[in-house]
């Protein structure tokens, strides 16, 4: 199909159009990308440059309401804190996988009540897993 | 703009950070997100060929499936970790080198 | 076949399954000292586990719609994997490194790795290949380091888990990419998919296979993906390193076999032009010299080793080669080879192991030096360590022999384009009497020759054993009834029922 030079415009400012119709529902996105940015860059540079900036051996030590600093800067970590995070992600996945669960469950609920116990099987052999942790003592002093 | 290779091109760029985390970081903790990053864009590929390949919802299943087993494999690795801490008391995995070569 | 009417046939997964729950909870009862106690659970629940396997028909289908198959071949490696367990499981009640370690966690992962490796074993689909692959590898890295107050323990096992790790998530993406040439996950819709395929997608065809072959080749580690298995079989405890060595192997080859003989083949003698031709790739020529690489990599290396268990484990990427022999030629032959010699070389390898971790509760040690003159002071020990080193390298009358007997058979009868295939392998055999002879010079030729002569300590030792040095000796001159074992269960699920 031969287009001459009219149609050939018409093409493409269709095209250009369409272009910018679907640029258009990402432009606020654009737009609070670049006040976000801005507004961070503009205040660092501008109290970089408009600030007083006096070096002092005593205002550059680690606050600490005043006093002097005692003992380390490092605190011990407590395990535990690894210990509740990691067992939150595994029981959150698990809740996870009770999601498409719930989406389908009810057109399965036709062929019998399987689809339920079935799910009561996967919670049940989750819960040893609970059991397991709780007798271990992995959940105290927290 | 909404075809089957931009998600590709994401998804193969991810998988070329991943595994320049994975071969330079010297973090232990660092290989592991290079890990997970490799994971993750096998993940944008099941669930982008499932998408744009008329709705297979294989490809949504496995991604699920394949997000649980990532989390449970990163549990244990960093269970690992915090043992090769209470020992070496490095994380380095350069410096744990007792077995020779 | 769907859900519910699977789970007939899925008993001895259930079982398994159920004996896990139960040693779980078993320990929570025990206090630190009785926990060996869980072991007895856990091999109650294997015995079970193995009569209902027994019991149960031979029906050949694909459960769960489509995802695990049912036949004979499944059959064959799950009775394999529940005799290295059990095994295992006896030996670990005589080994002094887990002496001061509360064990209940020990034994049940173990049931749990067995399970896996039993999915492993019937995976026909995409998830349910990543799924095992990740059971096993998962629980490995956990009994890799297992030792928590040994830096060794825990060395091997961080190498472990980062190298594990990354292999599956590159296996994933190969994976990925081949659902999306193909639309499926099951292995036979892939199959059917595959053929159809235009030439434009070799390259993504090639890519993904090099990607999955990454992920199978470090579950048997195979070169180039065998960098993790000499520091994680030395810094293991010795049993898991001799569970290692033999059931994670054997079910990954059966994934192989599965996947190559499925997904790129079409179930029959492949050696023509089916299996060559995809993606415009030689991959028969391909796995030749991926195999003669492992073995010759795995033997050259083992001559430098100081010490035995490391020098085990090198000879085991070496037996890993030269079971991939049996891998360009897909014939029935080729895979026939491969279970002889799984077979085989469970029962030399598994007692090789078990004299290593004797020894290590007696001086303390793993080195060559460790086993001066124990020829002429243990003479039992002596005797049997001679005869697993021999049926090692290969020599007749061993069951080592028969095993290379058959996967060279097979090799030689594809034709003669696999000949240098079948002089390297036999090329290496020689090489590996080296260091396998090594251990014989320090047991009889070095050390002082004593007259107190004494057997094992344990009387458990040594029936273990004589169970594991008879089939060595016995199955290398009457070979028939694993001979007829393997025919019957030749028989793999093919095209979708």
């Amino acid at each position: 199909m031969i287009l001459d030079d009219y149609e050939v415009s018409n093409v493409i400012q269709i095209q250009i159009n369409s272009w910018l119709i679907m640029i258009e529902n990402y432009l606020p996105i654009l737009i609070v990308f670049i006040l976000a940015a801005g507004f961070v860059f503009v205040s660092l540079i501008l109290s970089h440059f408009v600030g007083p900036r006096i070096d002092n051996k005593v205002k550059m030590m680690p606050y600490e309401s005043g006093v002097d600093p005692v003992g380390e800067t490092r605190i011990r970590f407590s395990i535990r804190f690894f210990l509740i995070a990691l067992l939150f992600i595994i029981f959150d996945i698990e809740i996870v996988f009770l999601y498409p669960w719930a989406v389908v469950f009810k057109d399965f609920l036709t062929m019998g009540s399987f689809i339920f116990f079935e799910m009561v099987v996967f919670l049940f052999i989750l819960a040893f897993g609970f059991v397991y942790v709780w007798k271990n003592g992995a959940l105290e002093w927290e | 703009m909404d075809s089957l290779t931009n998600y590709l091109f994401v998804s193969a760029s991810l998988f070329c950070l991943g595994l320049y985390g994975v071969i330079t970081r010297r973090n232990a903790v660092a290989v592991l997100m290079g890990v997970e990053l490799i994971l993750n864009s096998a993940n944008i590929n099941f669930v982008a060929f499932a998408r744009f390949s008329g709705m297979n919802m294989a490809g949504h299943v496995y991604a699920l499936f394949v997000i649980v087993l990532a989390a449970a494999e990163a549990a244990v690795a960093l269970a690992i970790i915090i043992n090769i801490f209470n020992n070496f008391k490095t994380i380095n995995v350069d410096d744990v080198s007792q077995l020779r070569q | 076949m769907s859900n519910l009417n699977s789970l007939s046939y899925f008993w001895p997964e259930l079982i398994l399954t159920g004996t896990v729950l139960v040693a779980i909870v078993a320990d929570l009862f025990y206090r630190k000292e009785d926990s060996f106690k869980v072991a007895w659970w856990v091999l109650g629940g294997l015995t079970l586990t193995m009569a209902a396997i027994r019991m149960g028909g031979s029906a050949v289908t694909d459960l769960f719609m489509g995802t695990i198959a049912l036949d004979p071949f499944a059959e064959f490696f799950k009775v394999l994997i529940l005799l290295s367990t059990v095994l295992v499981i006896l030996i670990s009640f005589k080994t002094d490194e887990l002496k001061n370690y509360s064990v209940g966690e020990y034994f049940s992962i173990l049931a749990i790795m067995a399970f896996g490796l039993f999915l492993m074993a019937s995976a026909i689909d995409i998830l349910m290949v990543y799924l095992s692959i990740e059971i096993v590898s998962i629980m490995s890295f956990f009994l890799a380091g297992y030792l928590k107050k040994s830096q060794l323990s825990n060395e091997a096992a961080l190498k472990y888990v980062l190298y594990g790790a990354f292999s599956s998530g590159i296996m994933l993406f190969g994976f990925s990419i081949l659902f999306g040439l193909t639309g499926s996950t099951k292995f036979f819709e892939i199959r059917q998919a595959l053929a159809g395929l235009e030439n434009g997608a070799n390259l993504a065809l090639i890519i993904s296979a090099v990607f999955i072959l990454a992920g199978f080749g470090y579950k048997i580690s195979a070169v180039p993906f065998h960098f993790w298995t000499p520091d994680v079989y030395e810094g293991s405890p010795t049993t898991i390193t001799a569970y290692l060595s033999i059931a994670p192997k054997a079910a990954g080859f059966a994934m192989l076999i599965r996947f190559f003989n499925q997904v790129m083949g079409d179930g029959t003698a492949m050696i023509n032009d089916s299996w060559s031709a995809l993606g415009g790739l030689p991959w028969p020529q391909l796995m030749g010299v991926l195999a003669v690489a492992t073995m010759s990599l795995g033997n050259l290396v083992a001559i430098q080793q100081n010490s035995v268990k490391r020098m085990l484990a090198y000879s085991s990427i070496a037996h890993a080669g030269y079971m991939m022999m049996g891998l360009p030629v897909m014939s029935n032959q080729g895979i026939y080879g491969i279970m002889m010699y799984l077979v085989m070389y469970l029962f030399m390898n598994l007692g090789a192991f078990f004299v290593v971790i004797y020894i290590q509760g007696k001086t303390g040690g793993e080195s060559y030096e460790d086993f001066n003159g124990l020829g002429w002071t243990m003479p039992f020990i002596g005797v049997v360590m001679a005869l697993f080193m021999f049926a090692l390298t290969g020599l007749p009358p061993t069951a080592g022999f028969i095993g290379k007997f058959y996967l060279f058979a097979a090799v030689i009868e594809a034709g003669p384009q696999f000949y240098w295939l079948a002089f390297f392998g036999a090329l290496n055999s020689v090489i590996s009497l080296y260091y396998y002879v090594r251990v014989v010079k320090h047991m009889y030729l070095r050390g002082e020759r004593s007259d107190d002569v004494s057997m094992p300590s344990s009387n458990l030792v040594t029936v273990l054993l004589v169970f594991l040095a008879v089939p060595s000796l016995v199955l290398g001159v009457y070979w028939e009834p694993v001979a007829n074992w393997i025919n019957q269960s030749l028989v793999l699920l093919s095209s979708g029922m």
